[in-house]
């Protein structure tokens, strides 16, 4: 997470895609990716630089699963609950991960350091279980692994 | 029967097909493409070769080329092994289509889930325009294309082309009322042909063999090659290229899978068919093959298989239209019945079956049209069956 003001994002945004319906949702993704979510304000900026209503920005801020209206920790784990990975082990995956973290899945640690969300197929059934942190993949998971892996993040 | 051609080692030279293809009339490549019946690789099946015949004749002076690369049935990952491997050949694919429907412009919808695929295009498409395959003046000729990429956001139901469409134009991914098609009015309303990662990537060898080559690589009557990504109960799970029209046993043994219960092809809005059913084939006019297969040995509780899949389909209903937003949540309200003993036998079932019926032909896009397909299939083969009211 960058510590830019939104209102540097979206400007860079707009000036990249336009100001208009089509750069809304290209300019919620950069925020969302730098700040790790959107907020109210934020939404009423973009909806006035793209020159639609703050309910629409809201409307398709609210529709995909990656973006997210409420603050998120530094590091976003996304652990993949769908079949192939359900199969293999998922589900301790979670509980080790819960466990390890003292949060529920959807829940942010207290110090802002991680945010844990189940997500639908993430495309590495081949390698199951699943999860992205932040943009990167790591497969065929064990709970101690998974674990491990995220006490590393700062 | 395993046929490698997309993944075969011996690959044409880059940049071979797009040269022959330019030495052609624009709307011989686009024939060539439905001579070859190339029926989309995502799933749908529909031909590619006739969108691109009907994009190349529709009025517009701005048309597009988008690749649909929004794989997100559960149990597909054959897009993001192309990716890695062959986005060079990805974005020639595109290139030839551009040239064929007389666009300038390619798209390329990339699922939030693979945001470690961006670079790997990027530097494919840097690559391309190093050689003069991708830019302004292409092999220096008239032709200009280039590629850009927009990025999912994670909504399942953006897949579907239509909705893919509404996202890339900034709105929620909501399917869209069909006619008018994209063929027609498209991106931004011009003519657009909206194909998969591995339909592009099958365009170069079509065109540097021509389309009866192509035709003769399938089995039954079916044309080309498909890949499949198999994942769950097997011993060798990965991506595996098999002639059309193959037996889904053929790939079973390729995989390594033993004490099959049941197999899932097409992914969660696909079929599920008992293991014994070796013989049934992997083609459009049997197990439309999308991409997916998912095998369950003999341990596994397939009731919770189907509610894993149900729960899947209430997160990424688009909540749109009224049979897929509420029928599928019904259907998991069954599942969960079943799972407590309140729910049992053929008669106190028939309601649901009827509901899954309405869904299939109620629904407005192929999201609700198909996601009561695991509910039919496991209820009738599995859940009654176990209760001795074996159905068909």
């Amino acid at each position: 997470m960058s510590g830019r003001p939104v209102s540097q994002i979206i400007e860079e945004g707009a000036a990249r895609y336009g100001r208009n319906q089509e750069a809304v949702l290209r300019i919620l993704t950069d925020v969302d990716r730098e700040l790790g979510s959107v907020s109210e304000e934020a939404m009423a900026a973009i909806a006035k630089c793209c020159r639609v209503s703050s309910a629409e920005v809201q409307s398709v801020a609210t529709f995909y699963s990656f973006i997210s209206t409420k603050p998120r920790g530094r590091h976003l784990v996304r652990l993949c609950r769908t079949i192939s990975c359900s199969m293999k082990g998922s589900a301790g995956i979670l509980a080790a991960l819960e466990k390890d973290l003292g949060i529920a899945a959807g829940q942010t640690t207290p110090d802002g350091r991680i945010t844990l969300e189940t997500t639908s197929c993430i495309g590495l059934c081949d390698q199951s279980p699943a999860m992205l942190v932040d943009d990167t993949p790591h497969s065929r998971l064990t709970p101690e692994m998974a674990c491990e892996i995220v006490r590393g993040l700062k | 029967m395993k046929k490698e051609v997309l993944l075969s080692a011996n690959q044409p030279e880059l940049g071979s097909a797009l040269r022959k293809a330019a030495s052609m009339t624009s709307a011989d490549v686009a024939f060539e493409v439905r001579n070859a019946k190339l029926q989309g690789r995502g799933g749908a099946g529909f031909p590619a070769g006739v969108k691109w015949v009907l994009a190349g004749g529709a009025s517009g002076a701005q048309k597009y080329v988008v690749c649909n690369a929004d794989e997100g049935e559960p149990g597909t990952f054959k897009d993001r092994i192309l990716i890695e491997k062959y986005a060079d050949r990805l974005l020639e694919g595109m290139a030839i289509a551009g040239y064929a429907i007389g666009a300038d412009t390619g798209l390329i919808y990339l699922r939030a889930e693979y945001p470690y695929l961006v670079p790997v295009i990027e530097e494919a498409a840097s690559r391309l325009r190093q050689a003069g395959l991708l830019g302004r003046g292409i092999m220096g000729g008239k032709f200009s294309f280039d590629v850009e990429i927009r990025k999912g956001a994670g909504a399942y139901v953006c897949g579907e082309e239509t909705a893919l469409l509404e996202s890339m134009e900034g709105r929620r991914g909501e399917p869209r009322n069909k006619p008018p098609y994209p063929v027609n009015s498209g991106f931004r309303g011009c003519p657009t042909i909206i194909n998969n990662v591995e339909t592009f990537i099958a365009v170069p060898h079509i065109i540097l063999n021509g389309a009866d080559w192509f035709l003769a690589l399938g089995e039954g009557g079916d044309s080309g090659t498909k890949l499949f990504s198999i994942s769950g109960d097997v011993e060798r799970p990965g991506v595996y290229e098999l002639a059309m029209g193959s037996k889904i046993g053929d790939l079973l043994d390729l995989a390594g899978a033993v004490d099959v219960q049941a197999v899932q092809v097409g992914g969660a809005s696909g079929k599920t068919i008992p293991g014994s059913d070796r013989d049934r084939v992997l083609s459009f006019r049997d197990l439309p093959p999308g991409g997916s297969v998912i095998v369950f040995d003999g341990s596994r509780d397939m009731l919770g298989v189907l509610e894993n899949f149900m729960e899947f389909f209430v997160h990424e209903s688009c909540g749109q239209c009224t049979p897929c937003r509420e029928g599928n949540s019904r259907l998991l309200d069954a599942v969960h019945a079943i799972r407590a003993g309140s729910l049992s036998g053929r008669e106190a079932l028939a309601p649901y079956l009827d509901l899954a019926e309405t869904m299939k032909q109620g629904s407005k896009c192929g999201f609700g049209q198909t996601s009561s397909n695991c509910f039919v299939d496991i209820v009738n083969r599995f859940v009654l069956k176990a209760d001795g009211q074996g159905g068909n």
